[in-house]
């Protein structure tokens, strides 16, 4: 696609090139992506592909060669971070949502994401799915365009996980997400764009399909889930 | 955890005692060798006090030799475990000085500082500051990812910070150490007496060597395990109740 064509991008990749010290092959050879700006999307892709690599690469956390330029702050969180042990989840998450709009973004968070009740705990007494639920918060009070969430909701319910991710596109409409998950049936039915993350050896290694960015008031029909579904199964 | 810290000492105490009194009438030595019960119970009931006295003495060193020590490698740890050039030197410094072996160095300090308390405790303080201090380190040195990475992408990764969790998701190995270091502690107090100084429960035990009195050595080394035990058991349960309210406080909502 020429330059000139592309829609506003929250992050573009160009020509990146990565390899693990000592390892005989590069992860990522002459690498392009371009995450479009706002909406909901994902890095989907087999186990042991490289999203986490490719993810932090994405959020400029690991050093690579290649052109990498961003919209705005990108943040990248993932499921098996944890919160200091010390303060409850209410006294940290009040911490770290310094500006009076994020005290009032956290109420709503806390009552749609389902953690109201364990405020007063600590991070170690919650559930992996209630970990996995706090930390995201955190991260959704901050100052940020473009969040990544590798497997951020990987311990989480499918109801719930339905609800917070349709929360997130209902409250951050002009934010970027990059979803990783593992869930082809969820990335096809709520993503606005799927990045195909594919061995080293396939050309293109990444390849982008449209997702049916399911909203509360537009869901999504079976028929169109299993086309956009089979259709990610066909490229990987 | 303090009971059981006293039986295993007195468990391992009467073993030695029985493959002593083992030794003597199988290899058939003379009392002047090994003592028989009788000489060992008539050297409890006469020293047992006096000895009482002495190692209350050292443990009063050991104590505060402890304590300093935990200052002393706090401190230093904490200013090591920075990124900076001090911190390097200080790392270099520690890993080098701590191959040193006390008992080398000990002629040296009472040459100096002669054999009063001072000796003594600076000998105590060498002993057990080293393993403080390479422990102290080592946790502050190593990132704790999983927590720190928020902070660190927020722009909130302040040195305090890091450091108030590094220390807390290591409090068990810190605690353990800190509780094993209190043994180290008596070990560099009685071996300060043993070496030069003129009193204390080494002192004692130098002058029973020296009239190889084994009865009187039985005695002091029985006082000496007690209470090292006791104090070792005492750190343990205090360390076991500040984890249990600081890192898994039951309860909560």
């Amino acid at each position: 696609m020429d330059e000139g064509e592309r829609p506003r991008a929250a992050i573009t990749i160009d020509n990146l090139h990565f390899s693990y010290p000592g390892a005989g092959r590069p992860l990522f050879a002459n690498l392009s992506l371009h995450l479009p700006a706002g909406g909901f999307h994902a890095l989907f892709g087999p186990s042991g592909i490289g999203k986490s690599t490719l993810a932090r690469i994405l959020a400029g956390l690991t050093a690579c060669s290649g052109r990498r330029s961003t919209a705005g702050p990108v943040l990248y969180t993932y499921n098996t971070e944890r919160l200091p042990g010390w303060l409850t989840i209410g006294e940290h998450l009040r911490q770290v949502a310094a500006a009076p709009a994020a005290t009032t973004t956290l109420a709503t968070l806390e009552d749609r994401f389902g953690i109201d009740h364990c405020l007063n705990r600590r991070f170690g007494q919650l559930s992996l799915g209630q970990q996995n639920r706090v930390n995201l918060i955190r991260y959704l009070l901050q100052d940020f365009q473009t969040l990544i969430m590798d497997e951020s909701l990987a311990n989480v319910d499918e109801g719930t996980r339905e609800r917070i991710i349709i929360t997130l596109k209902e409250h951050y409409p002009d934010r970027s997400f990059l979803y990783i998950s593992h869930n082809v049936l969820e990335v096809a039915r709520f993503c606005r764009q799927i990045i195909l993350l594919r061995e080293a050896a396939k050309e293109p290694q990444i390849v982008a399909i449209e997702g049916l960015d399911a909203t509360a008031g537009h869901p999504v029909s079976q028929t169109r889930l299993e086309r956009t579904v089979l259709e990610i199964l066909h490229a990987g | 955890m303090l009971a059981n810290r006293l039986l295993q000492f007195l468990l391992l105490y009467f073993l030695a005692i029985g493959g002593l009194l083992a030794m003597k009438y199988l290899l058939g030595l003379s009392d002047y060798v090994i003592p028989g019960v009788a000489a060992m119970a008539t050297a409890f009931t006469e020293m047992a006090a006096i000895y009482l006295g002495d190692l209350l003495d050292s443990l009063r060193v050991a104590l505060l030799g402890h304590a300093l020590s935990l200052l002393l490698a706090a401190g230093v740890g904490i200013l090591a475990s920075r990124s900076t050039a001090l911190g390097s030197l200080i790392r270099a410094a520690a890993y080098t000085v701590q191959t040193y072996p006390i008992v080398a160095v000990a002629p040296i300090i009472f040459i100096l500082l002669g054999d009063g308390l001072a000796s003594r405790l600076l000998i105590t303080i060498l002993v057990c500051y080293f393993p403080l201090l390479l422990t102290t380190i080592s946790v502050l040195t190593e990132p704790v990812a999983d927590i720190e990475h928020f902070f660190i992408s927020t722009g909130r990764n302040r040195w305090s910070l890091q450091v108030a969790i590094r220390l807390y998701e290591n409090m068990g190995k810190l605690i353990t150490v800190v509780a094993g270091s209190a043994t180290l502690a008596m070990v560099g107090t009685i071996v300060a007496e043993f070496v030069a100084a003129d009193a204390g429960i080494g002192f004692s035990i130098r002058k029973a060597l020296y009239q190889s009195d084994l009865a009187h050595i039985l005695v002091a080394l029985f006082l000496v395990g007690i209470w090292t035990s006791i104090y070792l058991g005492v750190l343990e349960t205090a360390g076991a109740l500040i984890e249990k309210k600081w890192r898994n406080p039951a309860g909560g909502g």
